[in-house]
Formats: structure tokens, sequence, C-alpha cells
């Protein structure tokens, strides 16, 4: 009994052995977030990649909200997938805690390099290293109501003048909305003046006059000019959009599914700020990259399908079916995208644009700075003093969290 | 007299174990002290010529680095290899199979990799003026063999990496490991003695055997533990003469053969003997001098950590002497004999809890007594020990309010501050729930009230709605100019409110919300009550003619009372803890003063990533709830109704 109980067992065991081993060979895993459309697209190019090159490509779908934990609970622990898909935002604290995203420097060649769209690597770098390879690209731009706005404002001034025209605050229509106080749409000003979080060594500049300036130019159009509704937000700016109470509104490509079909809308390039010199509005960049696991047994395939995602087969179906604004610079070539109205004006907004940074410091800064622009926008402080405040408590937070050894 | 009752009598048992555990665990640690002791030792001796190496091809062109770096693994055969790369190149070797230079090749990405790594560190040190990565990088292959990397240099810049593979064998000053065996058992062995001839009486508090067990017990402890503490300090000390002879000598040839030149001066820093942040370690001056401050610095800091980790076992193990002592084990046992099946029955369950709550509630208090944060996560648990700091930065921190021009201003961040909120938070919201809940179960419990059954539904409605969506919509509803309170101000010709503006109105904006949500649960549980009081009381009170507030105040509320007291003890610990309604409804605001404690550890460790100090913050929580449960069941004798 004992001798069968035994043989058994062993059978048991070898057989899990074999399905473990044989699941590991051949298989890569890839981790993402999409949805719809999105995911479609991507598990096609999934498929594509199975047909050229023989290697099954296993593509799993993550709800967004659990994903970048998942990734840091996951991948260091030596599970997780080969190739995970995520935006700049957490790379920085995933190479800071170690053990997670995987450098690919040493495989990249020039032509890889070459066929992104200007910026994209930037953000794919941490530190002078290169630890994955840009997939897509998100950025607000203008759009604007077709039935309120003849022809898009190119200038400051121009666009203050086309608001007030259509601005009547006792009915509640604004000429222009967008969700001012939030940091992540305000840096298209702040941009536009100069303005930085970090310098290149990581240190905090962002208490500088370009910022300052840059919120005082927020203030002027929405207290002098009054052009803007109080208390924005980003439910308040699609239900004004949908409505017609808002003609103009900055905001990015998630926002064109919100636009109700009865809108005709249209998009440009945000304007050039005429109070910083004539400098164009530049929008942070939140750019989704592929890494290659730190924990993957195969890293050179990984590899190999992280950048067949980057190529000019794989981004024509991404953008043209995923609707994903493709880093390589060779699909803008292409009719299809071209002709493609939303497509294209994000990609006219790319000139002037830069990423966002991706230091884990990040973080640690969108919530004292929102809180610094409600209280100047509620009047509770001047830019100055709100400012110095934020950048205090910020590098509070930062100096503990870099503490010496 | 038997055997058992025997044991039973004497002191042999209780003695025996807890000076086994005791000196298990003194041993198991002391090991593990001089075992990382012992690697310390190789790292130094490694270290220290790969930091030789660095400096003596620092100022030299290729060519010559390369004969340099060849010239003095010969004369050193310790040194097993020695290779430098730099960028995609493999610039140097010792090995004539490596054929360097040459570029590396695909196998070779780790090395590149690490290139990388180094020089970040270095440019992070410098540019964030804190020294917190390592340059120097280390890793032991197999024991004695060494694998050191740290940044080569050319004229002062970055250049690339200088990878040593370093074979220690016959370093250790202290190989025998004899008597660390032989003196516990002896000891274990008096114990023992000691206990046999003891007699006890469990059911006294207080007898001379009892004293003189808990002495011996001690006297043993510690004096194994003094030993153990003076033979690290004298491995500590033969570790600096060793390397300290070895650097000397090694210094000396170098300078005979003109490699490097030895610093004389007994001021200059000894920059060989470093730490991996490539610091001085002030042990060794440059002349080969032993600093005896340098020597006790290093060994007063390696007992603050092990001091505290001596006292825990000292502790626990005179804890377990002290049950056996007073007959605790003895009870424990024949009631676990008695009911062994009642145990095997929730083993399970016990499994279950221990490693989905136990476990991790263990780790997090361990974790607060460290300074984990994302960045140094990956360093050993023992490195980032830092004792009762964290709580000593959150409760010793007075800083509430300060006195400014324009009155008194608040500190919103404070600890104290969020803490009063949370309080007030708490009192408000169950004061809230309890009474609407109490008016409308009274309501309900109404005899012949028609549709009775259609108002259940519609009250209960709000608690079955998740949540999430109730306080987002809460939230809209709360929008200064869209959202529907403030509208319904106007239509009356109020000002409209800013409510996210003010402590007061944003406080609210969460206690409307929650009090919304909570009055449910306080409802049900109340109408369950009310329905269970039998009707004959109330007609016997009718009868003798007591009034409707005299049938409530001596009828209804102290029958109330056994199911109303858990109920408000679970709704306080809940709503303390309310994490959903302030983060979604008022988000903390105005400047994190609606904060309440949990949802400020969540922003301290998921947006400072100051791991650490947000599972201090929660052990605080944890205490408080604790001796608030304690006092609530004490004062209320709550538990006497179950």
């Amino acid at each position: 009994m004992k001798q069968r109980l035994k043989i058994i067992l062993a059978t048991g065991l070898l057989l899990m052995a074999g399905i473990f081993t044989a699941a590991q060979a051949a298989d890569l895993v890839v981790w993402h977030a999409y949805r719809g459309a999105e995911k479609t697209a991507f598990e096609k190019v999934a498929k594509l990649y199975e047909i050229k090159k023989g290697i099954k490509v296993t593509t799993l779908a993550i709800p967004y909200d659990a994903y970048a934990d998942k990734i840091t609970a996951s991948v260091p622990r030596g599970k997780g997938p080969d190739v995970f898909i995520y935006a700049q935002d957490r790379l920085g604290g995933w190479i800071e805690s170690g053990k997670t995203v995987e450098p690919i420097g040493f495989y990249i060649d020039d032509a890889t390099m070459k066929q992104f769209l200007p910026g994209m690597m930037d953000a794919m770098t941490y530190k002078g290293t290169v630890y994955g390879l840009p997939i897509n690209y998100k950025s607000i731009t203008l759009i604007y109501n077709k039935a309120l706005v003849k022809t898009p404002p190119k200038t400051s001034a121009e666009l203050v003048k086309l608001a007030k025209s259509l601005t009547n605050a006792d009915s509640g229509r604004y000429g222009l909305a967008y969700w001012y106080t939030n940091f992540y749409f305000h840096a298209a000003l702040m941009n536009a003046f100069g303005g930085k979080v970090f310098d290149k060594d990581g240190k905090l500049v962002l208490n500088s006059p370009q910022t300052i300036a840059s919120i005082k130019q927020m203030m002027k159009w929405y207290k002098t000019d009054g052009i803007m509704p109080t208390e924005p937000s980003e439910t308040l700016v699609s239900s004004m959009f949908n409505e017609g109470k808002a003609a103009i509104v900055f905001n990015g490509p998630w926002f064109i599914g919100e636009i109700s079909p009865s809108v005709n809308f249209g998009l440009a390039v945000l304007p050039t700020i005429d109070e910083a010199g004539g400098k164009p509005m530049r929008p942070w960049l939140t750019i989704e990259g592929a890494y290659v696991s730190a924990s993957s047994g195969q890293k050179e395939s990984a590899y190999d399908f992280a950048k067949f995602l980057t190529s000019e087969e794989a981004g024509l179906i991404l953008s043209l079916e995923g609707r994903q604004l493709h880093t390589n610079s060779a699909i803008y070539k292409d009719k299809r995208v071209m002709n493609d109205v939303v497509l294209k004006a994000f990609h006219d907004q790319l000139n002037s644009a830069e990423p966002m940074p991706n230091r884990a410091e990040m973080t640690m800064v969108w919530s004292p700075v929102t809180t610094a622009m409600n209280k100047v926008v509620k009047g509770n402080a001047t830019p100055e003093v709100a400012l110095k405040e934020a950048t205090g408590t910020i590098q509070d937070s930062i100096t503990a969290l870099r503490k010496g050894r | 007299m038997n055997l058992a009752e025997h044991l039973k009598r004497s002191a042999v048992l209780g003695l025996g174990f807890s000076m086994l555990l005791s000196l298990v665990l003194g041993t198991w640690m002391f090991r593990a002290e001089e075992n990382d002791l012992r690697l310390q030792q190789r790292q130094r001796l490694a270290v220290l010529r790969a930091n030789a190496l660095v400096l003596a091809v620092a100022d030299t062109d290729a060519a010559a680095t390369r004969s340099r770096v060849q010239e003095m693994q010969e004369l050193n055969p310790q040194i097993e290899s020695v290779i430098i790369v730099a960028g995609t190149q493999l610039l140097a070797s010792t090995r004539a199979e490596d054929g360097a230079p040459r570029a590396l090749k695909r196998e070779e990405k780790p090395l590149y990799d690490l290139s990388n790594l180094i020089r970040t560190a270095r440019e992070t040190n410098r540019g964030e003026e804190v020294v917190r990565k390592k340059t120097v990088q280390i890793e032991e292959t197999t024991r004695g063999h060494l694998v050191v990397t740290l940044p080569y240099l050319s004229g002062g810049e970055y250049a690339g990496i200088l990878q040593m593979k370093f074979n220690t064998a016959g370093a250790d000053t202290l190989g025998d490991k004899a008597d660390s065996i032989a003196l516990p058992l002896w000891m274990l062995l008096a114990a023992l003695l000691a206990g046999t001839f003891l007699r006890l009486h469990p059911e006294k508090k207080i007898d001379l055997s009892k004293l003189i067990a808990i002495g011996v017990f001690l006297l043993i402890a510690l004096l194994y533990q003094q030993q153990r503490i003076e033979r690290l300090e004298q491995i500590e000390v033969q570790d600096n003469q060793s390397v300290a002879a070895d650097y000397l000598a090694l210094a000396q040839q170098y300078d005979r053969l003109g490699i490097l030149s030895l610093a004389r001066d007994p001021a200059s820093v000894n920059r060989w003997d470093t730490d991996q942040y490539q610091r001085p370690l002030g042990l060794i001056g440059a002349d080969g001098r032993i600093s005896t401050e340098g020597q006790a610095r290093q060994f007063a800091k390696r007992a603050g950590l092990f001091k505290p980790i001596l006292w825990a076992i000292n502790l626990l193990t005179a804890a377990v002497l002290l049950m056996f002592i007073y007959g605790y084990a003895a009870r424990g046992y024949a009631a676990f004999r008695k009911n062994i099946d009642a145990y095997i029955y929730v083993a399970p369950a016990m499994i279950g809890m221990l490693v989905l709550v136990f476990f991790p509630f263990a780790y997090g208090i361990a974790l607060s007594f460290t300074d984990t944060t994302l960045y140094n996560e990956s360093l050993p648990f023992q490195d980032r020990l830092i004792g009762f700091e964290n709580f000593r930065h959150i409760l010793g921190d007075f800083n509430v309010y300060q006195h400014t021009p324009d009155g008194i201003s608040w500190n919103y961040q404070n600890f104290y501050w969020t803490l009063m909120v949370t309080v007030m938070w708490t009192v408000t919201n169950v004061t809230i729930g309890v009474s609407v809940g109490f008016l409308l179960a009274m309501a309900l419990n109404t005899d012949g009230l028609r549709g009775k059954a259609v108002y259940r539904v519609l009250l209960i409605l709000p608690w079955a709605i998740p949540n999430y969506i109730t306080a987002l919509v809460w939230r809209g509803m709360f929008h200064p100019q869209f959202g529907v309170i403030n509208q319904v101000l106007q239509m009356f010709g109020m000002e409209p409110v800013a409510w996210f503006d003010g402590v007061f109105s944003a406080f609210f904006t969460g206690v409307a919300t929650n009090g919304w949500l909570s009055f449910p649960f306080m409802m049900v549980v109340i109408l369950g009550a009310l329905q269970s009081i039998p009707k004959d009381m109330y007609e016997a009170a009718e009868v003798e003619g007591a009034s409707r507030w005299q049938r409530l105040r001596f009828i209804t509320l102290p029958l109330l009372k056994p199911t109303l007291i858990p109920a408000i003890v679970l709704s306080v610990v809940w709503t303390f803890n309310m994490f959903n309604i302030i983060f979604l409804v008022s988000g903390g605001e105005p400047g994190g003063a609606n904060e309440i404690l949990v949802t400020k550890a969540y922003k301290i460790a998921f947006e400072n990533y100051q791991y650490a100090y947000a599972a201090a913050y929660s052990t605080v929580i944890f205490m408080i709830l604790l001796v608030y449960g304690f006092f609530q069941t004490r004062i209320t004798k709550a538990t006497e109704s179950f």
C-alpha cells in the first residue's frame, strides 16, 4: 500500500515537473492592460509574430488598477511575464528598487534607435541607460467644437479673444475648459515658459520664476479674462464639451471616445503663448514602453518581440486598428494614417511636446502641486507662496526617500 | 514517586527547555554574526586590492593599464584574474584566452549592464549629494572566491569598470568552531543538573526554589552571551590586525616597485580600505596603524544591532521558564492532550490564519523598525534596521500649530492633527449612524405600519450600493458650480458653498456621505433587537402606568444594550479605518487637513514610497484600536452578554 502511494506521488511530481518545464521552454508571456480595440490589435500583432518567428506568444490582459502592483510583487521574485508594457511613469521606481526591468542598451542597434519619433527614447532612458522600447505615446492637444469655432486659435491672444466672445458665465458657457488645476494639464503651460520639475541630476527645480510665470498665465485666463469655469475636473470638462457649453478643451486621445456623436469636433495644435515670447505650449508625453522582465529566462527573444512591437508592420496594425499613436516614424508616411484626423492631429502636436519625467520622485510632485494650484485658484495664496510651500513638502519627501547610507 | 510526578515537581524540564532555547537561539545569532564578520573580512581584503588596482591605473593610457594590471596580478597570486570593461569594449584582461582588447560578446551582456549600474550609482551619489548607491559590487561565487567590481577611472573621470576575481583561501583568523558547540553543551548540562535538585511548588506565588531557578537561568544565559560577545570583539580585533598587516605588506611592495607610493604621513586617509560606497572605513591609517577609536566605533555599531536581538531572546526564554515553573506548561499540555481532536479540526483554519493574517501582520511590524523605502528595499534587512526611529518621529513631533501674525496656523501634516480629525470623524459618524438608525428602526417597528417591507428595502438600499459608487455620486453632488447641493442652495437664494475649500465644510462632505452609508447597518441591527423584545413587557409596564419615555428608558434601551454595544464597537473600528469615503470624496482636501490616519498611511506608502514609515503609521493605528477595544470591553463588559 505504502509502496503504491509512493509510486503515485512520484509520477505525479514528475508529471508536474514536466508540465512546468514544457510551459517555460518556448512560450513568451506578455502582460498588458489593454481592452477593446487596443487589445484586439495587440493580440493580432502577437499572432503575427508567432507566424513569422515560430515562437508562441501568450498575451495576458491585466486590469489596469492592479497591473503595476502585480509587476512590483511578482517580477523581483522571479515570476511574471517575459515582456510587459507600461507607461514611463513607473519606470524609475522599478529601476531603483531593482530586479524588475532588464537594461536593453546592449541589444539595441542604431537602426532601431533611429526608427522612433523624436523624444521617445528619452522616456525609456533612465540615468543614461536604456530600459525599454517605446510603443505609443499620448499627449493633450486642442480639441474644439466646430459649431462654435470656425478656425482654431494659433496664439494665446487669438485664444483669449475668441474665448471671450464665446463665454457667458451666467448661462454656464465658457470659451475654454481644461483641468487647469491638475498639474499634468498645467505642465503644457509650464513647459512653454521653460519651467522644469527636475534638473538633469535629479534636483528639484520646480520653484522657478518660469513656473510661477506659467501659474500667473493660467490665473490670467481664469480670473482676468474669465474664460474658464471654476473647479474643473475630467467629468466636468467632458460634460461641458458634450453639452456645447465649452467651445475649446485641452485634452488627450482618451477624450475622443467620450465626445458625444452630436458634437462635430476638430483638433488642432495647442496655441503659442505670447507672454512666453511666442513659445508653443508643450504638453507632457506619456509614453508606453515594452520592457524585458529582469526575471525572464529568455531575454533575447523577449527583446526581439519588443522590437517587433515597434516595427512599421506592427505599428500600422496598432495605430489603424488599435487607435494608438505609434512611435515608429515610418507609419506617419502611410496615407491611411495621415488621412485619419485624430492620429494626424496628435502627431502634429508631437513637434512641441516633451516626455514626462520618469523618475520615481514624480509621484510626490502631483499632490502638493495640485494643492498649491487649488490654493492659488481660490485666492488663498499667491503663486510664489503656494509654490514655495509645495516644493518644501516635495523636497522633504524626496530627502526622506534619498536617504544616505 | 513515579517519573511523571517527579517531573512535575522538579525544575529540570523548565530549566532545560528554556536554557536549550536560549542557547540555540543565542548560538544561532552569534554564529550568524561571526559568519558575517568573516565575510566582511574577506570582502575587505578583496576591496583593498581592487581599490589599489584602480588607483594604480588611474592616470595611465590603455596599453600601460594593460601591462600594469598584468604585473600586479602576477605579483599577487591570490588575484585570480582582472578585466577592465569600457562601454561595449573589453579593454584589458589578464587571461590570455580572452584576447583583449575586443568587443564584448553577446553572452557578456551582464558585464555591460554592471558597468552601467556602477556608472549610474556614481553619478547618482554625486548628483543628489547623498551617498546611497553602492559603487563597489561584491559577489561571493563559492566560499572564499570573491568577484569585486568597481569604477575604473581615467584622469579622474569614470571610464568603465574593473572586475577582479579574488581567492581569499586561508584568510580566516579564527577558524576553529569546536568550542562554539562544547561550551553551550556544558552550560545546558549545568542547568539540567541544577534543575533536578530544585523542588517546585507551582501553586505558590514566590518561593526560594523559583528564585533560584530564575537566578541559575539568568546567570548561565548572560555568562554565555558575555563570553560570545568577547569572542566577537576578539575576532574583530584580529581581523583588523590581519587586514592592516596585509595592507602594509602590499603597500610596501607596490611602493618599492614604484607602482603606487605608500603614504607615510599618519594623518592621511587610507583610500584602499573602503566600504562598498568607496568611503574610507577609518580603521586603518595610510601608514598601516590601527585606529583604536575607529575599532571601538565599529564594534559599538555592531553591538547596537545585535543587543536588541539578545534582549528579545532573553525575554522570550525567560517567559518560557516562567511558564514551566508556574505550571502553565503542564496544564497547557494536559488540555492539549484532552482536546486533541478539536485542535486537529481547527488546524487548517489556523494555518490559513497564520499565512494570511499573522505573517503579513508580523512582517508589517518588523518593517516598521526599518527605514525601508523604494530606493533601498533591495538591501539586506539588518542594514535597514533603525529601531524606534520611525515611532519617535511620528509620536514625538508636536509641531501641531504655529503662531503666525494672522493667528494660529495648523500643521495638517502632523500626526496629532490627523489623529484628532480621525477621532472627530469616528465619533461624529458613529453618533449619526446610531441615532438615525435607532429612529428609523423605531419607526419601522411600529405595529400595523403599512408597506413595512417596501420601506425596509428602500432604507437598506444605501448599504446595498457599492460605497465606491456612492462616494463618487456624493462627490459630484458637492461640486461648487454644477453640484446639486449648491444648485438647491441657489434656488433658495443662498450663496453657493465651495465645499472642498474649508476644513469644516470638507469634513462635512465626508460625514454626510458616510452617514448615508452607515445608518442602514445600525438600523438593521437595532430592528432585529427590537423585534426580539417580548411584547408582554411593554404591556406589563403600561398596566403599571409607565409613560412612553419610561418604557423606552427602562425596557427598550437596556434590552438593546447587548446588541448595540458590539455593533458600536465594530462600527467604531470600521469608521476609524474608513478609507474609501475620505479618499474618494474629499481626498483629504484642503491641503491634507481632512486626511484620516489610514489615508495618510496610504499616501506615505504609495505616493512617497516610504514603506517603513507607513508601516510604523499602521502599527500606531493598530495600537490605538487595540487600546480602544481593550477599554471598551472593560468598561461596558460587553463580552458578558455573549
